[in-house]
């Protein structure tokens, strides 16, 4: 095994940063509502991206950590997306709830306030726990989408090459002397 | 993939991680059992810890308590699959190798779920709930071999790199 560490943070920076955009556009973040669609995706990408910049093949090990940090910043990024867009998303729930009250399903009369997507943490310490669960939770699913990642791209990278034998010293010709 | 001091660190990573399932599966539960005590604030705390990874629209969630669960039907098959994989782990992978599912395994169990959802999305059907939680609970049942598995590794491969630097340290310093 190649016991150099890879290069984790630039893979994540950039698939963190697409897996963040995704999940924080309004109607696009509804993909995460399948299995995590843009975190495990995002992963998946990093994943990729790392191994095009390492020699070694890459480990399930490499997955998670390069997973956890592609979390983690698709985290950051989705929480500062959503300061700009919370009317717009305030907006945009109200009329999920009114649609899905339309086909007559029961909602319990105090719903308003659990599923507005915190609409009440507007402090900057209930932004910032909010942003705390969300790394928290991007951070696993992150985790497992390098993981995947690794064992779907892993046969592209090919088997680990066995190591070559140092190279040896120049023959001298047996009749110089 | 077998090396020496495994079953110890992949046992840790699956204690760790059931007990961290446990948590998920009750933290579902318990912000409708709050929002039906009256406990508003740390009902909405819940509900807003998972409102990330899911639509959370009631229609589609099951109820507790009169309350929608903090997640959708689908999403709870998975967590739901995904403590059964955990069950079914010692007995289809045990603890003393690291082995990954291969892609073959991967797809067809992903596909149902991946049809189902975008299908959904796209308004082309509309499944019922029974549909949504069995398709979650196939493709939840998976995860765990992934999970547990690359967990594990990341912690054998952590020993092992430092256990190599430590080993080029003392050479280095035997060599001045």
């Amino acid at each position: 095994m190649d016991q150099k560490k890879p290069e984790y943070l630039r893979p994540a920076l950039i698939a963190g940063a697409v897996a963040g955009v995704l999940s924080g556009l309004p109607f696009v973040s509804s993909g995460n509502c399948l299995c995590c669609l843009w975190i495990v995706g995002g992963a998946v990408l990093a994943v990729n991206l790392l191994a095009k910049h390492t020699a070694g093949v890459l480990t399930s090990g490499d997955g998670a950590i390069v997973g956890a940090f592609t979390g983690i910043v698709a985290a950051v990024v989705d929480t500062l997306m959503s300061i700009p867009l919370r009317p717009f998303n305030m907006e945009l729930a109200n009329r999920v709830m009114r649609k899905v009250s339309e086909f007559g399903y029961d909602m319990p009369s105090n719903l308003d306030g659990y599923l507005d997507g915190g609409a009440g943490f507007t402090s900057p310490g209930f932004f910032l726990l909010g942003l705390f669960l969300t790394a928290a939770v991007f951070t696993v699913v992150g985790v497992l989408g390098g993981i995947i990642g690794v064992s779907i791209l892993a046969k592209k990278k090919g088997r680990p090459t066995p190591p070559t034998a140092p190279p040896s010293a120049p023959e001298v010709p047996s009749d110089a002397a | 993939m077998s090396r020496p001091g495994i079953s110890r660190t992949v046992l840790a990573v699956y204690l760790l991680t059931a007990a961290g399932t446990a948590l998920w599966l009750s933290a579902i539960f318990l912000a409708p059992a709050l929002a039906a005590r009256g406990s508003a604030g740390a009902a909405r705390l819940l509900y807003k810890a998972f409102s990330p990874i899911c639509h959370q629209i009631p229609g589609r969630c099951l109820t507790f308590h009169g309350h929608p669960l903090a997640v959708c039907g689908r999403c709870l098959g998975i967590y739901a699959g995904f403590a059964a994989g955990l069950v079914l782990y010692p007995f289809i992978r045990g603890f003393s190798k690291l082995k990954l599912p291969s892609v073959r395994v991967f797809l067809p169990l992903t596909l149902p779920l991946a049809l189902d959802g975008a299908a959904g999305v796209l308004g082309i059907w509309k499944s019922p709930m029974g549909a949504r939680f069995a398709t979650g609970v196939v493709w939840g049942a998976l995860l765990p071999f992934f999970f547990v598995t690359g967990l594990a590794d990341l912690l054998l491969t952590r020993r092992k790199r430092a256990a190599a630097r430590g080993l080029e340290k003392r050479r280095a310093n035997d060599v001045e």
